[in-house]
């Protein structure tokens, strides 16, 4: 496979974190590509988040170690925030300022000076720079939060469950959002919930529980070897499922402009 | 680097903004204290309707002592007993005094009217008046009293030059040195807090900005307004009450400089150790409450108990309030304050450590 003839970018080896005597991660390791989507998957509380915020520099690992882009995560964590960029699974921005405002201050965090309506485009927002961004939608406010992690032009993207709590139209136009900037050679390492996401966006994903990774591959993969071992549904599944009926009854137009 | 991608700078410019688009804490940082100029000024609280009067008793005979008691009487007059004619008239320059009676070492109730010397104090016509009729009633009494139709007692009086010192003059330096304090510690706290509640700080914390840079902008965005704060303040005092600055206005924006910095690192302080703005804002009462009474903003600390005065010295509204009124009132130059100046640094320095100490991204 052509994989192997690829240094990784995201290194996590063996990484452990404690809350109190419960360990949140417990002996993490895995790796990932140059232009790869790479997921996350797990139950609530199964240490998706703390893995993440450890590669990204905002928790301090009790022992392993990580690297980004060749940077160490432990020793380094600001030298890390400078060349990814990060949406939390929640976050709010200054609510005095307008987007392009935001993104102008977010920019100057990274010495930098960007044009925010161009920042704004790549979300496909450049129509809303004056608003504000209580006043924006849902969907609005996530695209919003990912475009506040371009103001660096990083090449890695950390994407903390972009989709949870979005109609399915903005849910699709996320996902659409993905496959651009990985299009553009950006890797992503993102968490979700939603299997279909998983499915839909990742290259490989990692299944978590306990803090522990319990199984690694790509999509189709772990689903070949589920059936290997002679896994059946109960019920099979129909050509179509709910969501297309909802899709098709309101169509994939974004609603919040 | 430029300068339009320094993160200090752009994010002052930023927190600036921010502020000015805040409605309540424009109101709460420059109407609140004009308001409270404007009621305590206009109604001439800080005088409560009586009229300061120094006596000097030469004489301390019975005579002497029946013309006090019958003042003591009268409730339109404070009387405060002087040691010497010389220390009741600087009493009187310093605008403690309306009106000071000196009584001769001869006054008598027999033989020729003896006169009196009243001094009054020039800066404050109507008190002196009312003060003077009131005394000419007082001393009309007492010679009824010894039942004597001829007038017993004629007095002189004289005025003494005092600088127009009104409640108005000494209200408004510690107004100023109020506003520095609870915008310091208010607008700090409750921005600071709010960012942390909605997550906006820890949003900062995942790029690569560090918090030197975040507190420096938001302090130096509240230096700017404290400085503009103070500017108002006077300019409002000038033309609407005609309050005199005698002192030198760069060195009371000097003084606010200081005092700001104190605040609004104890600002930083409260915001620090609280998570949520309902533990922030008690908290920032807690600390600004007391000092807002026990600190001569409203009313001179000398009309507190002794004790309390005592433990009031060491407040830093008390150093920047002092500092402040030395300056305004009586002119003091800013080196001559350097007592209150090193209060309000040892302040800052233990309020510093504590806001650093404290400090939280979330």
């Amino acid at each position: 496979m052509m994989e192997t003839a690829r240094t990784p970018i995201i290194e996590a080896a063996n990484l452990h974190k404690t809350y109190g005597s419960h360990p949140a991660v417990d002996g993490v390791s895995f790796h990932v590509l140059p232009g790869e989507v790479f997921g996350i998957l797990g139950p609530n509380g199964a240490g998706k988040t703390t893995t993440i915020e450890i590669l990204e520099g905002m928790r301090r690992p009790d022992s392993g170690t990580a690297f980004i882009n060749g940077v160490n995560v432990v020793d380094d964590p600001r030298g890390v925030k400078s060349v990814i960029g990060i949406q939390l699974q929640s976050s709010a921005f200054f609510d005095k300022l307008s987007l392009a405002e935001i993104l102008s201050v977010f920019a100057s965090f990274f010495h930098r000076r960007v044009q925010p309506a161009d920042i704004l485009a790549q979300v496909e927002m450049e129509e809303r720079v004056r608003a504000r961004y209580k006043d924006l939608s849902g969907g609005q406010k996530q695209r919003f939060s990912i475009a506040a992690a371009l103001v660096n032009d990083p090449p890695i993207l950390f994407l903390d469950e972009p989709t949870t709590g979005l109609d399915p139209q903005s849910r699709r136009h996320m996902w659409e959002l993905v496959q651009k900037f990985q299009s553009l050679g950006k890797t992503i390492l993102l968490t979700t919930h939603y299997m279909e996401e998983a499915e839909e966006l990742c290259d490989r994903v990692a299944i978590m529980d306990h803090g522990q990774i319990v199984a690694l591959d790509n999509p189709g993969s772990l689903v070949d070897n589920l059936l290997d071992r002679g896994f059946t549904k109960s019920h099979v599944e129909r050509q179509a499922n709910l969501e297309d009926v909802f899709l098709d009854l309101t169509g994939r137009q974004l609603r919040d402009g | 680097m430029s300068l339009s991608s320094n993160p200090t700078l752009v994010l002052t410019v930023a927190s600036m903004k921010m502020w000015f688009r805040d409605r309540q804490a424009l109101f709460w940082n420059l109407f609140l204290p004009l308001l409270l100029m404007v009621i305590f000024g206009l109604f001439n609280f800080g005088s409560f309707g009586q009229i300061d009067l120094g006596v000097v008793d030469h004489a301390a005979n019975r005579e002497s002592r029946a013309l006090v008691a019958l003042l003591e009487a009268s409730e339109g007059f404070n009387i405060t007993p002087g040691d010497s004619e010389d220390s009741e008239i600087q009493a009187v320059g310093a605008g403690k005094r309306d009106l000071v009676l000196i009584i001769p070492a001869n006054f008598t109730v027999e033989g020729d009217p003896v006169p009196l010397k009243v001094l009054y104090n020039q800066g404050r016509p109507r008190e002196s008046d009312v003060g003077q009729a009131v005394l000419s009633r007082i001393l009309d009494e007492m010679t009824f009293q010894f039942g004597d139709a001829s007038r017993l007692f004629v007095f002189h009086a004289e005025p003494v030059d005092s600088r127009r010192l009104r409640y108005i003059d000494f209200l408004t330096p510690g107004i100023i040195a109020l506003a520095i304090m609870q915008m310091g510690l208010f607008s700090v706290a409750f921005a600071f807090v709010q960012l942390k509640r909605q997550g906006i700080l820890r949003r900062m914390f995942a790029t690569p900005v560090s918090p030197a840079s975040f507190l420096v902008s938001y302090s130096a965005t509240r230096l700017v307004v404290s400085i503009m704060q103070t500017l108002i303040l006077i300019g409002v005092a000038v033309l609407l009450f005609d309050v005199q600055v005698v002192g030198s206005i760069l060195s009371l924006l000097a003084v606010t400089l200081l005092g700001a910095a104190v605040f609004i690192t104890l600002g930083f302080a409260v915001s620090g150790w609280a998570r949520t703005e309902e533990v922030a804002a008690p908290l920032a009462n807690v600390v600004s409450l007391p000092m807002m009474f026990l600190s001569g903003i409203f009313f001179p600390r000398e009309v507190m108990p002794e004790f309390l005065q005592s433990v009031t010295d060491y407040l830093p509204l008390t150093y920047l309030a002092d500092a402040m009124r030395s300056i305004s009132v009586d002119g003091a130059a800013l080196w001559s304050q350097w007592y209150n100046l090193a209060g309000l640094a040892a302040w800052l320095v233990v309020s510093f450590a504590l806001a650093v100490w404290l400090f939280r991204w979330e």
